[in-house]
């Protein structure tokens, strides 16, 4: 595993950061960590990363414990409130961090090239950081993090400052990378995103991890059913309701979300059973963003 | 920790500090220059002109020393004292601190780019007011190595607290918490000759406790005595008042300054080694 925590918790004062924090990252994956804000999500990045020093619980990175300096130098890091010395220029700025992580001479030249034009900066290393817009900005940061060739990558909302075709080229990268095998800890608020490129996605609500798991497996079960029927009947809703939740009862329109895919054929024979006529039945897989909803609502927690 | 040492060094250039600095010390150096030279050239016409001549070069030496002393202290200060603070209030640091580089080594650098600034521009300054009075007096003073090393150590002693005050308050609260602590100094060093002229042993012993607060003024008064004691000069820098020194600070007092340095960094390394940011 790539990233393994147990217990991990953060207390503030009173205040929970995050809690009993249980994970497993493996290797060459895309990990979305998704959470409304002030859920703990860049408070479980930060520990991991070593800004924050965790209250209680473990975790191991690529195998050595939190704040091993040799793991570190494998570790890229955009943060989510990005900031850099802006009376460097983006060279100078790559180059200070390229010697914080041991690069030198030639290597580091080309490192910083190589850097520059894959995130789209190419012409633009000679100028001031402050020059930069905030997008020029952050892909500078994602320079940076990507600047040592890390093994482990973790993008805390990495295209926030960017318009829809730069977050294309940062989803792109991001592919690219776990092509290489790389493994990226990806924490963003824009789900279609994460629902795009995550193999797997943990959500966190209220400190606590609600669900976790391979995007396939926690979207697969859950659908949606809208259908038209006469004649229904109060026997007919509660046998539906059986199936999953019932979402709406309007007129002759039910909708309601199922557990199973397997439980659509079901729902016409509930319907005909209680000598309902079905009309029309339409399905829609969940989205990631239902889930999302769902969970953060109903607020339950997964504990190790 | 060179890699922060080198990066600071740059931003003291970059952000102009050291330019604004060198632009108002050679303002006080061209004004003090203009003092010292028609000072010194109209005293020559006054009947006391014999024996002032002896008494007024050490004191326009102390006094430029003395000033430029502030001005270093103020550098020293004003560089430093956002240098953890503001790096985590702005967020700057959020980049830095998860590479492979541990915490003790950023504040070892950047206190390490800092005092190698501050003492080139330490050591500027104190060969040109030495320039100046010799120049406009004929004052002769030899060139002592280890009075250099003491002037460029007064504002390390500040650079040292403003670090470790960087590492627990905000940027604000450290500055005038370091302006205060430099003002206790120095107030406190001249009550010191003060009670050492009207022998006074409370303000005495007022002086010896702000000196252990904040050692730099000590080190002024070594300086100037090491400068004006030495074997031809006269036994003027008694006769100073506030900015001369009538006893001279011990040894110990300067092994003192060293161990105060190092404690305010260790401190300074170990509250931030363990912070959240």
């Amino acid at each position: 595993m790539v990233i393994e925590t147990d217990g991990l918790t953060k207390m503030y004062c009173q205040k929970v950061g995050c809690s009993e924090i249980c994970l497993n990252v493996g290797e060459g994956q895309i990990f979305g960590f998704l959470g409304p804000n002030g859920a703990g999500k860049s408070t479980l990045v930060k520990i991991l990363v070593g800004l924050l020093f965790p209250t209680a619980g473990s975790a191991r990175i690529l195998g050595k414990p939190l704040g091993d300096q040799g793991v570190r130098r494998k570790i890229g890091f955009l943060p989510e409130n990005f900031r850099y010395q802006d009376w460097l220029t983006g060279v100078e700025l790559l180059s200070f961090h390229g010697s914080l992580y041991g690069l030198r001479g030639a290597e580091k030249t080309r490192r910083i090239r190589q850097v520059l034009e894959r995130v789209g900066l190419g012409d633009k290393g000679r100028q001031k950081v402050g020059s930069y817009s905030k997008g020029m900005q952050q892909r500078v940061g994602l320079a940076c993090a990507l600047l040592p060739d890390p093994e482990l990558i973790f993008l805390d909302e990495p295209t926030s400052a960017l318009d829809p075709l730069g977050r294309r080229e940062v989803r792109e990268i991001m592919l690219d990378l776990r092509e290489k095998g790389k493994t990226i800890f990806l924490n963003s608020h824009l789900l279609s995103e994460v629902e795009m490129i995550c193999d797997r996605v943990a959500i966190i609500n209220k400190g606590n991890i609600v669900k976790e798991g391979p995007l396939g497996k926690l979207l697969a079960g859950a659908v949606e059913v809208e259908m038209v029927a006469g004649n229904i009947t109060q026997k007919m809703v509660d046998e539906l309701s059986a199936l999953g939740s019932l979402l709406k009862v309007k007129g002759n329109t039910i909708r309601l979300s199922l557990r199973e895919t397997g439980d659509i054929p079901v729902v016409a024979e509930i319907v005909v059973n209680n000598g309902g006529r079905l009309f029309s039945l339409n399905t829609r897989q969940n989205s990631l963003e239902d889930l999302f909803v769902d969970l953060v609502k109903e607020g339950g927690a997964d504990k190790c | 920790m060179l890699t922060i040492a080198a990066l600071t060094c740059k931003e003291v250039v970059r952000r102009r500090i050291l330019l604004v600095t060198i632009v108002l010390a050679a303002a006080f150096l061209s004004l003090y220059g203009i003092g010292v030279h028609y000072g010194y050239q109209d005293m020559g016409g006054s009947q006391y002109a014999g024996p002032m001549s002896a008494l007024i070069a050490p004191m326009f030496l102390s006094l430029g020393l003395y000033f430029g002393s502030f001005i270093i202290a103020f550098l020293a200060v004003m560089a430093a004292v956002g240098s953890v603070s503001g790096e985590i209030e702005n967020g700057v640091i959020n980049a830095i601190v998860p590479s492979p580089v541990r915490r003790v080594d950023i504040i070892l650098g950047k206190f390490i780019g800092y005092s190698l600034m501050l003492s080139v521009f330490s050591s500027l300054f104190y060969a040109a007011v030495l320039l100046i009075v010799r120049y406009n007096t004929g004052l002769h003073l030899p060139v002592k190595a280890g009075a250099i090393t003491l002037f460029c150590l007064q504002p390390v002693v500040l650079l040292a607290v403003t670090m470790f005050g960087s590492t627990f308050l905000s940027t604000l609260a450290n500055g005038i918490a370091c302006f205060m602590l430099y003002a206790v100094g120095v107030v406190g060093g001249m009550l010191e000759q003060i009670g050492t002229l009207v022998n006074s042993q409370m303000l005495v012993n007022i002086g010896i406790v702000s000196s252990l607060l904040m050692p730099a003024d000590s080190v002024y008064r070594k300086i100037v005595f090491n400068l004006l004691s030495a074997p031809g000069s006269s036994m003027s820098y008694m006769m100073l008042g506030p900015f001369g020194s009538y006893s001279e600070p011990s040894v110990w007092m300067l092994v003192y300054t060293g161990l105060y340095i190092v404690i305010f960094l260790a401190l300074a390394s170990l509250i931030f080694s363990r912070k959240d940011i």
